[in-house]
């Protein structure tokens, strides 16, 4: 028995498909991911149950997967934005780490009441996110330059500043690289539990402000045209300039209020290690959820839980951290696959052993 | 009437998915016959000539060759039982030689030696001297004159496809197919391949002749066999059927072929520009030093072998590509240097020569596609931020029914670059006609269409020329230029070469224009009087 395996393109994708596809390639990296777990002795099962179901139906888990959700998201579309007008944005780390910086400046160099100054810094921050992000959408707009390239170098230029404001004008007084703990008033109150802060109401507005951009707006219409044909929008008279660097503008601005909320919602200061990489686990958020905003959020929830769940589990139970890094590298690495098993049809034939039926599929070069 | 059959096809059908490209289709081509297959686009040509050629499998039916029924798993199998297709699309590697070319696949060495050296040569050499001399055996046989060592890339386009006939005809076929091969000639290079055609054939081959131009059936063909929604209609000699009859076999209702173009009188000048210079994409010149008037109600034919700099022209007027010198002006307004946007906003419509890399978002629906050039005129929502989708939605329907555009089953799910070439043609016209254009720049509206959108795609630009729109009709089909244009422009080169009307000019003469640059010499102009 030969098996023959036949991939042809696929002329439309069936909607369930296209649902499908996302879902049933994740469910594949779990099933990968068992076979470390199962190898340290550690039964799988009882940490995907752990993971997916018993952690996040508490109250504080629950509480820790939204918390952790919110930069995802934010970051998330910081990606997505750009993505759905054709162009890649690597940096929202950068832009995240710009508002950050920001916002934390003014939170401890500002005197006001937190009714005025928390607005302030979360329009300080998204503005600075916007005006870094907007350097990447510049230079592909203007100068036609690889915004993948552009958008990566200066998240990287945006962090080891921050690592050098950390030690020298924003340190604080506990001689690490970490500002002081931020004024009460520049604090984003808890709700709900002390593990939940206000910051999470920004996901509903964020989400509602995103879907009717790209559903119900011009621009949204522009920016989903240029993303599908270029040449074809601006022949039409829809300018690529001006979109590009639209939606650069608009990922900066999420990512950088990300980025003051999570140090003025969860941390209490800014420190350099205080974001594990969610602008870059953004990609996978967006390439996850690539069909619609709601796709984002619900990919940023995942990704939530993931991490939220991983970080407790590794703590209470000892299970390596790393692991959860293993489960998250595969789901990203399985998406790949998903795009392929979209667009593709595959066959696998059982041939016969006979010898006619194999030297004629081994016969021809 | 004896027939000696060397193809015989029964009962082939085709499915993908629950589409049927190819229901029950039988019939047989002769030796030494030349068959066409005439069918619109769509109508399942392309797709039985590709099982012919193994590169589809049937889902059911069966060919026979010399009465052998035949299984082609891939081309390979087709050509090692004598069948060889040159693609409209020429399959050739351009930083090739000739010789590389025609050999590739086909590597032998000769030496027979059992030494180390030998045995090396069987498996890595190449025998150079063998097939050159077996190419120019075939070469003269059948009057295809090429040169061997020339690179591909530095051949034209009619070259090239004698290279593609070359290549089949060295793996000893003894049918071959042509699909669609005059779509991309010259009307003189077209000629040139009847004529190799005819050789071919008086040499013992028998030839498939794929095509949608009535004449080149007149022309050519012994026998033909009219396909139809992936039926076929019938198999006729050629000899007793008409044009119209032909016609009527493939649309499946009458066509008009004569427009009927009454004679409008032109307005006020509409466009004017004057000394235009641009570069290609490549940066060369492409167009060097051009002026074109267009008034309101005229059709301006800009006739030219594609590579001309039409496409630059074109790009030109409406903004997309960028102008080195010169002035554009519309309804007297100066718009050179002016963005497309503002371009279009003036009234300006286009027709680009690439419906799909450049007249669509082929992922995006046909809806998205309907309402690229009025989403922002305010007529769906009269803010400047929203957009109704709603309206969008109804309004693409109304274009889709108007303008017959079939193969939409949703106007919000369907994505543009499904619908067929005609098809998606005919959305664009729609679009960009149902605005009322001042200036309609439409670069080859028809080529690659098939007869029943033809005749709508110029019925509406006609109408739309007697409803007072200028239009730019740019096109290497002749007969279209001759029979909407009200003036004719013969581009060569980047510069216009000739100005006349199509009462004082024939087909003849503008190919000879197109070609050369120059008029017909005087000795030339007698010979053609005297056919």
């Amino acid at each position: 028995m030969i098996p023959e395996v036949t991939v042809t393109n696929r002329e439309d994708v069936p909607q369930w498909l296209s649902y499908g596809a996302p879902l049933g390639t994740i469910l594949a990296a779990l099933l990968v991911a068992s076979v470390p777990l199962l190898w340290l002795n550690i039964n799988p099962i009882w940490v995907y149950w752990e993971l997916f179901v018993s952690q996040p139906t508490t109250v504080s888990g629950f509480a820790d997967v939204v918390r952790t959700a919110l930069p995802l998201f934010f970051a998330g579309l910081a990606v997505y934005l750009p993505l759905k007008a054709g162009l890649w944005n690597i940096g929202a780390e950068g832009q995240l780490f710009v508002g950050a910086v920001v916002g934390a400046a003014i939170a401890l160099h500002v005197e006001l009441p937190s009714l005025l100054l928390i607005p302030l810094m979360l329009v300080a921050a998204g503005i600075a996110g916007a005006l870094y992000g907007a350097i990447p959408g510049y230079l592909r707009a203007e100068h036609d330059v690889n915004e993948i390239i552009s958008s990566l170098m200066l998240t990287f230029t945006a962090t080891t500043f921050t690592g050098y404001l950390l030690r020298g004008p924003l340190q604080g007084s506990s001689g690490q690289s970490a500002t002081d703990r931020l004024p009460d008033a520049a604090q984003l109150p808890s709700v709900l539990t002390p593990r939940l802060h206000v910051g999470v109401g920004l996901i509903v507005v964020v989400a509602l402000a995103s879907y009717i951009l790209l559903n119900h707006t011009r621009l949204g219409y522009e920016i989903v045209f240029i993303g599908s044909n270029p040449a074809a929008a601006t022949q039409a008279g829809i300018s690529t300039y001006k979109i590009y660097i639209t939606v650069f503008v608009l990922g900066g601005l999420l990512a950088g209020i990300a980025g003051i909320v999570e140090v003025a919602g969860v941390h209490g200061r800014l420190f350099e290690d205080f974001s594990p990489g969610y602008g870059f686990t953004a990609v996978a958020v967006a390439l996850l959820g690539r069909n619609g905003v709601g796709q984002v959020l619900l990919a940023a929830l995942f990704f939530g839980v993931l991490t939220a769940g991983g970080t407790t589990i590794a703590v209470t139970q000892n299970v390596p951290s790393a692991l959860i890094d293993v489960i998250v590298a595969l789901t990203i690495l399985f998406l790949l696959t998903a795009e392929f098993v979209k667009d593709h049809r595959i066959n696998i034939a059982w041939r016969g052993s006979d010898p006619e039926a194999a030297s004629q599929t081994g016969g021809s070069p | 009437m004896t027939t000696d059959p060397l193809l015989e096809l029964e009962g082939i059908t085709k499915r993908f998915g629950e589409v049927v490209a190819n229901d029950d289709i039988s019939f047989s081509v002769d030796r030494g016959e030349v068959h066409a297959l005439l069918g619109e686009n769509g109508a399942g040509k392309s797709t039985l000539m590709n099982i012919l050629y193994g590169l589809y499998s049937p889902s059911s039916g069966t060919i026979r060759l010399n009465g052998d029924p035949q299984t082609f798993e891939a081309p390979k199998d087709a050509i090692d039982a004598g069948i060889g297709m040159v693609h409209q699309h020429f399959m050739l590697i351009p930083r090739m030689t000739v010789l590389e070319n025609i050999v590739l696949g086909e590597r032998e060495h000769t030496a027979t030696g059992d030494g180390i050296v030998d045995r090396f040569k069987r498996i890595f050499g190449r025998d150079r001297a063998g097939p050159r001399e077996r190419l120019s055996e075939l070469a003269e046989q059948y009057g295809l004159a090429v040169d061997p060592s020339e690179k591909v890339w530095e051949l034209d386009v009619g070259e090239q496809q004698r290279v593609e006939i070359l290549k089949a005809l060295y793996r000893d076929i003894d049918l071959l197919i042509l699909d669609e091969p005059t779509a991309v000639l010259t009307p003189t290079e077209s000629e040139q391949l009847f004529e190799t055609i005819s050789t071919l054939v008086d040499e013992g081959l028998t030839v498939i002749f794929i095509t949608h131009k009535l004449w080149e059936i007149e022309r050519l063909a012994d026998r033909v066999t009219v396909l139809r929604n992936g039926k076929r209609i019938e198999t006729v000699e050629t000899d007793g059927v008409s044009r119209s009859d032909l016609a009527e076999m493939m649309v499946g209702r009458e066509v008009l072929f004569d427009i009927d173009k009454a004679r409008v009188p032109t307005g006020e000048t509409v466009l004017s520009a004057s000394g235009l210079q641009a570069r290609d994409d490549r940066g060369l010149e492409a167009i060097a030093g051009v002026d074109l008037t267009v008034e309101a109600s005229e059709i301006v034919g800009i006739a030219g072998v594609s590579g001309n700099g039409q496409r630059e022209l074109a790009e030109c007027l409406i903004g997309y590509r960028p102008l080195e010198a010169g002035q554009i002006e519309l309804d007297g307004k100066n718009l050179t240097g002016a963005a497309p946007r503002t371009i279009i906003d003036s009234g300006v419509s286009f027709i680009p020569e690439d419906r799909y890399a450049h007249g669509c978002a082929e992922e995006l629906s046909v809806m998205h596609n309907a309402g690229v050039k009025i989403y922002r005129n305010g007529e769906l929502d009269s803010s400047r931020l929203f957009l109704d989708y709603d309206g969008l939605e109804s309004y693409a329907d109304k274009l889709v029914d108007r303008f017959d555009v079939r193969g939409v089953t949703d106007v919000n799910r369907t994505p543009a670059g499904t619908l067929s070439g005609g098809n998606l043609q005919k959305l664009i016209l729609g679009r960009e006609l149902s605005r009322a254009p001042r200036l309609l720049v439409a670069n080859q509206p028809t080529r690659g269409v098939d007869v029943g959108a033809i005749e709508h795609i110029r019925e509406q630009l006609v109408e739309q020329q007697q409803d007072g729109t200028g239009v730019v009709l740019i096109s290497e089909d002749l007969d279209e230029i001759l029979d909407l244009s009200d003036r004719v422009l013969v581009m060569y080169d980047g510069e216009f070469v000739h100005e006349t009307t199509p009462a004082e000019t024939n087909k003849w003469e503008l190919g000879v224009y197109m070609s050369t640059g120059a008029a017909p010499a005087a000795d030339d102009q007698l010979i053609s009087e005297a056919q």
